[in-house]
C-alpha cells in the first residue's frame, strides 16, 4: 500500500516541480497547488496507513482502540486549510497582475531588481 | 602640522587641565602605598557565570604590578604632558575622559585572572584607541587609519577568542592561574597547538608584529601624549604582556619557541630597514618602536631563565625611553611646527630644555653604559648566551641595536645640533613647564636607575617570578661576564655610526629600490578592503537576479539537496516497507492521482490544466476516505472544488485561457536543469516516504492524544479535540491567517472589478 502512495507522492511532487519552474505565472500557480498536495500526501503517509478505521473512540469505550493514527489527520487538515488560504491570495495577486501587465510571462515581468541597465540582468531570450 | 605655535596665549589654560594628572596619579600613589604594606599576590574574585564556574578574578602578581606601574605613572606624565600639549583645543576634555577610560580597560586587563574578562578589556583598548587614534577625525588620513588600527585589532581580537575558547576546552579552565599550573596535564593535545596560534595571531595584531605591523605607524595620526601613552608604552604592549603570561605554561614547547623567536626577528628586520624610510621622526619612532616591540616577543620566546629577566627589563627601558622621545617629536611639532628631519636642524639654540631630554633619552636607547639602556641591554646579551641562539637571530641583533643608535642619534643630535636655519620670521620657541617636566623625569629616572639598578629590583624581580616560577637573581649573577655586553654594544654604536653618517644616502637608495609598501601587507589590507565591496556586489548580483523561475530553482534544488544529504549522512537503517495489505481503493486512489499529475504535463489549454490537477485534489480525498481519514476526506473535497471553480470562473472572465509561454523557449540547458529537478525532487520524496514508512514507528505521541482525548477533552472524534482543544491555539492562528488573507485579497478583487467589465 505504501509504495503505491509512495508512487503517487513522487510523481505529483515531480509534476508540481515542473509546473511551479515554468515561465507563465498561473501554471506556477497550479503547480504550487499540486506541490501543497504532494507534501499533505507524504505526511499523511509517513502516520503509517495501517487500518481503515476513523480515529472515533466507541461509546462503549473511554480509549481509543485500534484505529488510525490521528495525529497526522490533525495536521494535514490545518494544512490543507492554510494552504487553501495561500492559493487563493496568490490567485489574487496573479489576477491582478495580469490585470496590469496584460500577460502572464515571468521573463517579460522585469520590474524587480536589479535595475534594466545592470550587467546581472537576466537576458530575454528572444534577445539572445 | 598646522598647529598654532604660540605658547603663551594657553599657559594660563594649561593649569586648570593639570588635575586631570590627578586621575592617574592618585591611582598610582594609591598602588604604590598599597605595594608597600600588603604583599604580593592580591586576589579579588566575584562570582560571574556560577553554572560555567567562570569568576570574575582580579590577581595582581609580580607582572601585573609592573604593568600597572608602568600603565599609572607614565600615564600620570602623559596626562600632565596633554594639559599642555592640547591646551586650548577645545576638544582637549574628550581625549582625557577617552584617556581615563583607556586607562582603566588597561588596567583590567593587566589584572584579570579569567581569559574572558582579560579579552573585554582587551577589546575595550582597541576600541578606546580607535576614538584616539581618530581625534583629528576632520581629516581623511586620520579617519583612514583609525579604521584600519580597529580592523586589524578587531580581527585580531576575534581570533583571540577563538584562541580562548579553545584553550579552555583543551585545559578545562579559563583561569589563567589554574591552567598555568595544570599545563603539564594538555601539553600534548593536538588542539592546543591551533588554540595557541589564534591567541599568537590577536597578541601579533595587538603589538603590531608582522605582517600586521603597519596599522602602528598610521596610528601616528593620534596626537602626541596618546602615541606616546597607547602606541609605544602600554597598549602595544598587551600582547606581550600576555605571551610573557602564558610563557610560564608553554615555555617547553618548541612550536611556542620557534614561531615567537621567527615572527619577533622578521618583525624587528623588517621595522629596523623600514625606520631608514621615513622622514617623520615621529614615524621613525614609530618604526623603532616596532623593532623593540619584535625583540620583545622574540625575547619572550627564548628558552631559559634569564628570558624573562631580559623580557621585564626592556619593557621597563623602553617605557622609560621612548616616552619622552615621543614627548620630544611632539615638542618639536609645537615649538618648531615640523617634525620632518630635514627641516629642523639646531634646535638646542632655541629649546634647549627639549634638547637636554633628548639627548638623555637617546643615551638610554643606544644602550651607552651608566643608563637604564645599558641594563637593558645586559640583560638581553646574557638571556641571548644562556639560551644558545642561532647565529642569524644574532646577526638580526646587531642590525637591530645598529639601526636604534641610529635612531637614538638622528633625535639627539641631527635635530638639536648642526647649524641653526631658522629665519627670524618663524622662530621656534620652547614649549612650557608642564610639557618639558613629565619627559625629564622619565629620562631623569632612566638614568637613577641606571646609575643604581638595585632601585628597580624588587619590582623586576617579583615580575619575573611570575614568568618564570623558578628563578633565582644568584645564579645570573655568578654566570656575569661584562665583556660580551660591551662587545654588543661597542660592535652596535660602530654599526649605528655608520648608519647615522650615510642616513640620507641610504635613505634615497632605498626610497628608489622596489617599495616593501607597495606589494607588502599594507597593500595586502588595502587591496582586501577594495575587494570585499566588489565581491559583496557580484555575490548580491548573484543571489538577487530578479529571475522567479531561477528562485524557484534554487529554493526547491536547496530543499532537495538537503534531504538528499539528510539520507546519505543519517544512514538510516535502508529497509523498505512490505508490499503486502494492498487495498483496491487506496491502490486506484493512488493511481488517479498519478494520472492526474502526469496528463498536468501534456494540457496546455490552462481551463483543462486547471481541472485535471483537480483530478489530485479529489484522488486525495478518497485515498483519505479509503485510510480512515473522513474529515480529511470532507475537507479536501470542498477546499479543491471551491478552489477549481473560482480559478476557472476567474479565468473565464479574464478571458486568458490559453497562455503562451508554458516553458523557457530555445535552449535545452534550462529545458534539461528543470526536468532534473523535477524528477530529482520526485524521486528524493518518494524514498524518504518509503524510508520512513520502513523504520520503527514511535506511538507515543498518537497514544497519549488516544488515551486523554475522553479523559480531559470529553471529546469522541480524536482529530477534532486535537483541533480544538489540544492545539486550539495553532487553529486560532490557521483561522486569523484566512481572514488576513481574505482581508488583504479584497481590496485587490475590488481594484480589478472596478476595471473589467
Amino acid at each position: 500500500m505504501t509504495w503505491a502512495v509512495a508512487l503517487a507522492v513522487g510523481v505529483v511532487i515531480a509534476a508540481g516541480t515542473w509546473l511551479a519552474l515554468s515561465r507563465s505565472l498561473l501554471r506556477c500557480l497550479i503547480g504550487l497547488a499540486l506541490l501543497g498536495n504532494g507534501v499533505n500526501l507524504l505526511l499523511f503517509a509517513s502516520g503509517r496507513l495501517t487500518v481503515n478505521l476513523p480515529p472515533v473512540i466507541d461509546a462503549a469505550e473511554s480509549l481509543l482502540a485500534k484505529a488510525s493514527n490521528p495525529l497526522p489527520q490533525a495536521l494535514v487538515l490545518t494544512a490543507i486549510v492554510i494552504s487553501f488560504a495561500l492559493l487563493c491570495f496568490s490567485l489574487v495577486l496573479a489576477i491582478r497582475l495580469l490585470e496590469s501587465a496584460g500577460h502572464d510571462d515571468l521573463a517579460l515581468l522585469r520590474a524587480a531588481e536589479p535595475p534594466a541597465n545592470d550587467a546581472t540582468k537576466p537576458v530575454l531570450e528572444e534577445d539572445r | 602640522m598646522a598647529k598654532t605655535r604660540a605658547s603663551e596665549h594657553h599657559a594660563g589654560a594649561a593649569g586648570k587641565d593639570l588635575f586631570y594628572a590627578l586621575i592617574p596619579g592618585s591611582v598610582f600613589v594609591a598602588f604604590c602605598l598599597g605595594l608597600l604594606f600588603v604583599p604580593l599576590p592580591w586576589r579579588v574574585a566575584w562570582p560571574w557565570v556560577p553554572s560555567l564556574g567562570i569568576e570574575l578574578a582580579l590577581v595582581v602578581d609580580g607582572l601585573a604590578a609592573q604593568f600597572i606601574l608602568l600603565i599609572t605613572g607614565i600615564g600620570t606624565l602623559v596626562f600632565a604632558y596633554g594639559a599642555g600639549y592640547l591646551a586650548g583645543d577645545c576638544r582637549r576634555h574628550r581625549v582625557f575622559v577617552v584617556l581615563s577610560l583607556f586607562m582603566a580597560a588597561m588596567l583590567g586587563a593587566v589584572a584579570s585572572d579569567n581569559l574572558l574578562s582579560l579579552f573585554v578589556f582587551w577589546e575595550l583598548t582597541s576600541v578606546f584607541s580607535f576614538l584616539l587614534v581618530g581625534f583629528n577625525h576632520e581629516q581623511e588620513s586620520s579617519r583612514k587609519s583609525a579604521q584600519q588600527a580597529l580592523l586589524l585589532t578587531g580581527f585580531g581580537g576575534l581570533c583571540l577568542l577563538a584562541g580562548i575558547i579553545l584553550l579552555t576546552s583543551v585545559s578545562g579552565s579559563s583561569s589563567l592561574e589554574i591552567l598555568i599550573s595544570r599545563a603539564p596535564q594538555y601539553s600534548s593535545e593536538p588542539l592546543l597547538k591551533a588554540a595557541l596560534a589564534l591567541i599568537f595571531l590577536g597578541a601579533f595584531t595587538k603589538s603590531a608584529q608582522f605582517p600586521f605591523h603597519f596599522w602602528l605607524p598610521n596610528a601616528m595620526a593620534a596626537p602626541t601624549p596618546v602615541s606616546a601613552y597607547l602606541h609605544s608604552a602600554t597598549m602595544v604592549k598587551l600582547g606581550i604582556y600576555l605571551l610573557a603570561r602564558l610563557d610560564a605554561a608553554f615555555s617547553d614547547m618548541i612550536f611556542w619557541e620557534y614561531a615567537l623567536i621567527g615572527a619577533g626577528t622578521l618583525t624587528a628586520v623588517i621595522a629596523a630597514g623600514q625606520t631608514l624610510l621615513e622622514r617623520d621622526l615621529k614615524r621613525i619612532l614609530a618604526w623603532s618602536t616596532i623593532a623593540t616591540l619584535g625583540t620583545l616577543v622574540m625575547l619572550v620566546g627564548l628558552p631559559g631563565k634569564g628570558a624573562a629577566l631580559a623580557v621585564c627589563t626592556l619593557f621597563f627601558a623602553h617605557a622609560l625611553y621612548k616616552a619622552p622621545l615621543f614627548f620630544v617629536a611632539g615638542n618639536l611639532d609645537h615649538g618648531a611646527g615640523t617634525r620632518d628631519i630635514d627641516k629642523l636642524t639646531g634646535m638646542r639654540h632655541h629649546m634647549p630644555w627639549t634638547a637636554t631630554i633628548a639627548l638623555l633619552a637617546s643615551l638610554s636607547m643606544a644602550g651607552l653604559p651608566l643608563t637604564f639602556g645599558f641594563i637593558a641591554k645586559d640583560a638581553i646579551t646574557l638571556a641571548k648566551a644562556q639560551a644558545g641562539t642561532l647565529d642569524l637571530v644574532s646577526y638580526a641583533t646587531v642590525f637591530i641595536n645598529g639601526i636604534s643608535v641610529a635612531v637614538a642619534a638622528i633625535a639627539a643630535i641631527r635635530v638639536f645640533w648642526g647649524v641653526d636655519t631658522a629665519s627670524a620670521a618663524v622662530r621656534p620657541q620652547e614649549v612650557p613647564l608642564c610639557m618639558v617636566l613629565p619627559p625629564f623625569i622619565l629620562v631623569a629616572l632612566g638614568i637613577v636607575f641606571g646609575l643604581k639598578p638595585t632601585l628597580v629590583d624588587p619590582v623586576l624581580g617579583s615580575a619575573v617570578l611570575a614568568i618564570s616560577p623558578g628563578f633565582d637573581p644568584a645564579a645570573v649573577q655568578s654566570s656575569y661576564d661584562i665583556a660580551p655586553v660591551l662587545e654588543a654594544v661597542l660592535g652596535s654604536l660602530i654599526f649605528g655610526g655608520l648608519v647615522y653618517r650615510f642616513w640620507d644616502r641610504l635613505h634615497l637608495l632605498l626610497r628608489r629600490g622596489p617599495h616593501f609598501d607597495r606589494l607588502g601587507p599594507e597593500a595586502w589590507y588595502r587591496w582586501t578592503l577594495a575587494a570585499l565591496p566588489i565581491l559583496a556586489a557580484r555575490q548580491t548580483r548573484l543571489l538577487q537576479h530578479g529571475d522567479l523561475p531561477r528562485y524557484l530553482m534554487t529554493l526547491i534544488g536547496t530543499t532537495t539537496l538537503l534531504v538528499l544529504m539528510l539520507l546519505v549522512i543519517a544512514r538510516p537503517p535502508w529497509n523498505w516497507p512490505d508490499q503486502s495489505s494492498l487495498t483496491l481503493p487506496v491502490v486506484g486512489a493512488s493511481l488517479l492521482i498519478a494520472a492526474g499529475a502526469l496528463t498536468s504535463l501534456m494540457v496546455r489549454n490552462l481551463l483543462v490544466l486547471l481541472l485535471v490537477s483537480g483530478l489530485v485534489g479529489y484522488g486525495s480525498a478518497i485515498l483519505f476516505l479509503f485510510t480512515g481519514a473522513p474529515d480529511l476526506a470532507f475537507t479536501q473535497f470542498a477546499v479543491e472544488t471551491v478552489f477549481v471553480v473560482v480559478a476557472a470562473t476567474v479565468l473565464l472572465r479574464l478571458r486568458r485561457l490559453s497562455t503562451g509561454a508554458a516553458s523557457p523557449r530555445g535552449g535545452w540547458l534550462p529545458k534539461a536543469l528543470r526536468l532534473l529537478l523535477a524528477a530529482a525532487c520526485g524521486t528524493t520524496m518518494a524514498v524518504l516516504l518509503l524510508l520512513v514508512s520502513g523504520s520503527p514507528f514511535d506511538q507515543q505521541l498518537s497514544d497519549f492524544f488516544g488515551e486523554q482525548s475522553l479523559a480531559v477533552a470529553r471529546g469522541r472524534n480524536v482529530v477534532n479535540v486535537i483541533i480544538v482543544d489540544f492545539r486550539a491555539f495553532d487553529t486560532l492562528g490557521e483561522i486569523a491567517v484566512l481572514a488576513f488573507a481574505l482581508l488583504a485579497a479584497l481590496p485587490l478583487l475590488g481594484a480589478v472589478k472596478r476595471r473589467l467589465p
